[in-house]
Parts: structure tokens; sequence; C-alpha cells
């Protein structure tokens, strides 16, 4: 495998149509399906190649995941619904202009009686609380057009009780700040206009740390880095107008080494086995970087920008100049 | 995935794995497709119960089949049966989620079985005694966890099960064993930031209730931190929490105090980034909150510049946050 000072577009468009070829890892993640179509699909649209798939297959197969009984979607057909492939299902037939096919009380009324007295939201009926499923409740309201159906102080004061000494954001209350948990937590606060709940210049500088020696970005303090971070990261970055805080040519380069040239697609770091999640989150974090070529991406949706500009959803943050070449 | 090398393969090696994964997943797939078709019918016998148990061993990941266990427990497996027989059942699946927690620590389809599994332990052993199953096996629980941490003290599922089970075991230790607790991980590795973070949650209940006195706490954790700072002056944890410590900065003494401090050890470690971030916070909260006091406030504004210069040099990749703060003190110094 050799190294790239360059994205490999149409590699990695091959890379992500061929995803699905009978493999024990594809098999292996049924549970995740959904939330991979969305991840492929958002690649594409990035790389300017949103074609490369069949938007009628891709229709028709997140239709398939629709549990009638609950109003809500699940990964892969006959798996139970739950609210991150509802999202990411939503997600999926806005960029294909489908959502006339979603039943939206039905979606409303699920992900609402999702939300905990506390504020939180759990996933599915089992009660896993988490902010992911606190910024997927909210992200998908907003895209449905139904955030004002949610008791948003009691949402933020849920949030707000995240909050820990180094200005970020955890799981739950109590928990560690995670740059996963810390995206979630200000794209969510973004949506609802409440960015004044955050330690600004602290989360900032704190984010900032996460850029490792070799360019690459890390999770938390003493962590290896990892391409998925240049999303995480780099967003909230973003979203506090501080992209500027860390150095985008050496993370550039490092994004770039972690591509598969043989076989398409990027790995989480250089020398490992690529997948369609840190494909995504690595050409999300070269858009938010101004690399050439690249399409806008929405860091607080991720999602195409003027996609979600033309929904009137466009919240204030920046991302880099897109270059020339 | 993450963590997963690319091999290169010899054709040969190649077409094995081939056949060895195809075989996988041959077997993969019936067993799915077998407790698929199971859940759909609602079958809820002993045989698809021990088949969700294989499945699952194979992939725990798969969420829809934990809940189909879960199911199968509340609608078949405890109605008819004894509290005891009942504690049982949940005891071997406490066993094996521990088993399979070894093998894959992150994954949340486990964690939240376990919690699912102690939230369901039966009335009993006897009337006089209802708590008795909860109790016993909710303690064990804080074993459990420090195992977990033992193995990864950076895994957060096991930090976030272990806030758990303390908030909600019938009858925890107090908040003051906690602190030991972190204290010794602490000791352990001074870069554990989650450690460091624990103990920031715990101190602050502590402080709250009145437990600790805030300002002899707070003194303590001074010493506490410097210890780690001379010891491993690279390790941001120790900064970041220093930084929490002296929060907004209205105790001048204590500012003045662990700029000399920083300062003395920044004159033996002369390229010390987390140093020269430190004092530069230190002497702009001097500037901000004191300034009536201040002998030299010049002196002050030009060692920090000084220092944000050295911090460009040493730490090029947030230099622009290094000049965005240096800007900030020459327009608030203009502005005097």
């Amino acid at each position: 495998m050799t190294s790239s000072s360059q994205l490999l577009i149409p590699l990695h468009v091959r890379y992500i149509q061929s995803l699905g070829e009978d493999d024990l890892t594809y098999h292996l993640t049924a549970h995740l399906r959904m939330n991979a179509v969305y991840w492929g699909l958002t690649a594409l649209c990035i790389m300017d190649h949103k074609d490369a798939l069949s938007k009628d297959e891709t229709i028709e197969y997140v239709m398939s995941c629709w549990v009638d009984e609950a109003g809500a979607f699940g990964p892969h057909p006959d798996h139970d619904p739950h609210l991150l492939p509802t999202l990411s299902a939503i997600q999926i037939l806005v960029i294909h202009d489908a959502l006339d096919r979603i039943d939206v009380p039905r979606v409303t009324k699920f992900i609402l009686s999702l939300q905990q007295p506390s504020g939180v939201f759990a996933g599915d009926q089992f009660g896993e609380i988490d902010t992911r499923f606190l910024y997927s409740a909210v992200n998908a309201l907003s895209l449905l057009d139904q955030l004002h159906q949610l008791d948003v102080e009691k949402t933020v004061s849920y949030i707000k009780q995240c909050k820990n000494f180094d200005g970020g954001f955890g799981a739950v209350i109590g928990a560690e700040s995670h740059a996963a948990q810390v995206w979630v937590c200000t794209a969510a606060l973004a949506i609802l206009d409440r960015l004044d709940v955050i330690d600004q210049d602290t989360l900032a500088w704190w984010l900032a740390e996460r850029q490792l020696p070799n360019g690459g970005l890390n999770g938390r303090p003493q962590k290896l880095e990892d391409v998925c971070y240049s999303f995480w990261v780099l967003s909230s970055l973003s979203v506090l107008r501080k992209v500027s805080w860390i150095d985008a040519d050496k993370l550039t380069s490092f994004i770039l080494s972690a591509q598969d040239t043989e076989n398409g697609g990027i790995a989480d770091r250089p020398g490992d086995l690529p997948d369609v999640f840190h494909t995504i989150f690595g050409v999300a974090g070269l858009s938010l970087l101004g690399y050439p070529g690249l399409v806008d991406i929405d860091p607080v949706y991720c999602m195409p920008a003027n996609l979600i500009e033309s929904k009137g959803l466009r919240k204030g943050w920046e991302a880099l100049p897109r270059k020339a070449s | 995935m993450h963590g997963v090398k690319r091999v290169q393969y010899s054709q040969a090696a190649l077409e094995a794995k081939k056949q060895r994964d195809h075989d996988k997943l041959k077997a993969y797939l019936a067993l799915s497709d077998d407790v698929i078709a199971r859940k759909k019918s609602h079958d809820m016998s002993n045989e698809a119960f021990e088949l969700t148990t294989r499945l699952l061993r194979m992939n725990p990941e798969f969420y829809t089949v934990w809940n189909y266990r879960r199911d199968m427990f509340i609608e078949s497996l405890f109605p008819q049966r004894s509290p005891s027989e009942v504690n049982e059942l949940l005891s071997d699946d406490l066993s094996l989620t521990f088993e399979l927690l070894k093998q894959h620590p992150k994954v949340y389809g486990i964690w939240n079985h376990r919690r699912w599994c102690l939230e369901h332990i039966p009335d009993g052993p006897s009337p006089d005694d209802v708590n008795g199953y909860r109790n016993s096996t909710w303690n064990k629980e804080l074993f459990v966890v420090e195992k977990m941490l033992d193995a990864d003290a950076r895994n957060f599922h096991a930090w976030n099960y272990r806030r758990y089970i303390l908030a909600t075991m019938p009858f925890p230790p107090p908040p003051k064993s906690e602190l030991a607790y972190t204290t010794r991980k602490i000791e352990a590795n001074f870069s554990n930031f989650s450690a460091w973070h624990q103990r920031s949650k715990v101190l602050t209940t502590l402080w709250e209730t009145g437990e600790l006195d805030r300002v002899k706490s707070i003194e303590e954790e001074f010493e506490l931190v410097r210890n780690a700072m001379y010891t491993d002056p690279d390790d941001q944890s120790v900064w970041i929490y220093h930084a929490w410590l002296i929060g907004n900065g209205n105790y001048a003494a204590r500012l003045q105090f662990e700029i000399t401090s920083i300062q003395e050890l920044l004159d033996e470690q002369p390229d010390s980034k987390w140093c020269m971030e430190s004092l530069v916070r230190y002497k702009r909260l001097l500037i901000e909150k004191h300034a009536e006091n201040l002998g030299d406030k010049k002196a002050l504004v030009d060692s920090c510049l000084e220092l944000l210069a050295k911090l460009r040099d040493i730490d090029p990749p947030r230099r622009r946050r290094y000049d965005e703060i240096a800007e900030g003190i020459r327009s608030g110094n203009e502005m005097q």
C-alpha cells in the first residue's frame, strides 16, 4: 500500500458501490446497515457522485426497514426499530427528496415517546440513554419540521448537566468528555439555538488539543489518533468558529494517508482496513478543511450544506474556504 | 471497525481465508435466519433461547437478538418459576455477559443487557429478606467493573457503568471511598484522564453535601497535582485538572503561588508547552481580575506575550490560538 497526496475519489466511489458483496463483516454489521447506507450516500454526495448508487433501490431498502407497529425504522429488515436507524432513514430520504414516503406524525410520536423525564432520550423501549440519542431526536425532528413539538428547555437542561470540568460533554450526566459526545451535544445546541450553554473558549481549547504530532486527531487525552475524529472534533470546532485552532495541512495529510490506495475507502489510521464509517468522516473532514473538488458539508447535520440551507436549517458555523486545486 | 490492520496475503493464504470466511458466513447466516424466523413467529421456547445464546456469542452487537432474549425471559422463562430460579437465570446471564465483555469490552448491547438483568432481580430469598438477592448481586458488580477498569482504565463504558452501579445499588459505599478509588487509579497512572474526571465529579458532590470542606480540599488537590506535574509535566490531564482547580481565579494569593511554582518547573523544563500554556492562563487571570493590586502590570503583559511567542514555536499546530490570545491581551491592554 502506498500513501497518497490526493483524495482518490473514483476509487472511493467504486469502494462504496462494492459494499454489500457477500462477506462476513458485512453480515455481522446488519445492526447498523441503515447507518452505513447513510454514511455511504453522504460520502458520495460530498465527492459529488450522488448518483453512484441507485436512488430507487436505496429508497426501497429504507422503506423495507419500516416497522409499522412502532412507527419507526430498524437498521435492516426484521431488526427491531431504534432511534439511530430512524434518523439515518430520515436523512437518506431527505437527501433523495423522498420525505413524502414517511408517515411524519407517527415517526414524530415514536421520537417524542423516547424522551425521558430528565430531558435525555432513550434509543428504544429498552431504555438505554445517551446524548447521541438526544442529538438524533433533535436532528430528526428538525428535518421533519416538528421541532416545535419538542420540550426544548428540558432537552437543553440535560445537556447542561453533562458539561464537564474541561468544557466538554459526555454520553450521560457524569460521563467523561469524548469528542463524539462533544459533537452531538454541540450540534444539538446549535440546532436549538442554545450555544450559550457552552464554555466556548474552554471547549475549543480542549478540542484543539486533540491534534497529535502526526497531524491526526484523537477523541480524548492520551488516546490514539483516528480519522473519524476528523469529523467529530472538526465539526465541533466549525460550530465554535475555531477551525483555525488546529493545523489544517497536517490533518489533511493524515486523512489522505489513511486511504486504502488499492481497494478504496478510508481507514481509522494508516495501514488499517478501511470501512464506510471512516470513509464518510474522512471525506467530511476534508470538506470542512476546504479540500478542492469536494462539496460543502453541514457540520451540524453531517449532510450536504446546500440541502440543509435550502430547508432553512443552516446554523452559524465556519469551515475553511474551498481551495481551487 | 477500529484498529484492524491490513494484511498482505499470499494468493494461497487469501484463498484459504476466503474459504474459512465463507464457511463461517454460511453457519452464521443459517443461525441468524433461524433465530429471526423464530422471533417473527413468536417462538418463546427453551430451544429458541439456546439458539439466541449461540448467536449472541457469535455476534454480541446484534441488539435485536438481545431484545428477543429479554422478551423470552419476560414472556416465558420467568412466569411459572420461583424467585430462586429466576435469580439463577439472571445470574447465568450475568456470567454470560461478563464472559462476552472480556472479549468485547466496548459493545453497548452487552453492557445494556447486564443492567437489564440487575434491574430484574426478583424479591427474595424469603419474605423476611426481600432484598437479599439484589444486595448480593449488586455488591458483586463493583468487583466486576473494577476488573474491567484494571484491564482498560480508560474504558468509558466501564466508568459509566461504575457510576450507574454507585448511583443505583442498595447500599453504596460512601463518596469518600470513591475519592480513594480515584486516588488509587491516578497514582497508578497520572495520565488517567478518566480518573481525574471521576475525581472532579466526586469532589463536587462532597463539597456540595458539605462532607468535605471545599477550601481545605482544594489545597490538598493542589498538592496532589503538583506532585503529578513534577512527575510528568507533559501529561495534559494534570494541567487541565489544575485549570479547573484555579477556576475563575478569584483567589489572587493562590494564583501567585501557582505561577511561582509552575515557573520553577519551567526553569527545569524550558520547553514545557504545558507550563507555558498555564502561566499565560494564570497571568491573564491576574491581569483581568486583580489589576488594582498588581505592581507591574506591564511586566505581566510582556511576560504573557513572550510566552505566547515561544508557544507558537514549540507548538505550531495551535499557533492560531496563541495568536488570538496575544491579540486579546494587546487590545485589552490598549483599552486601559
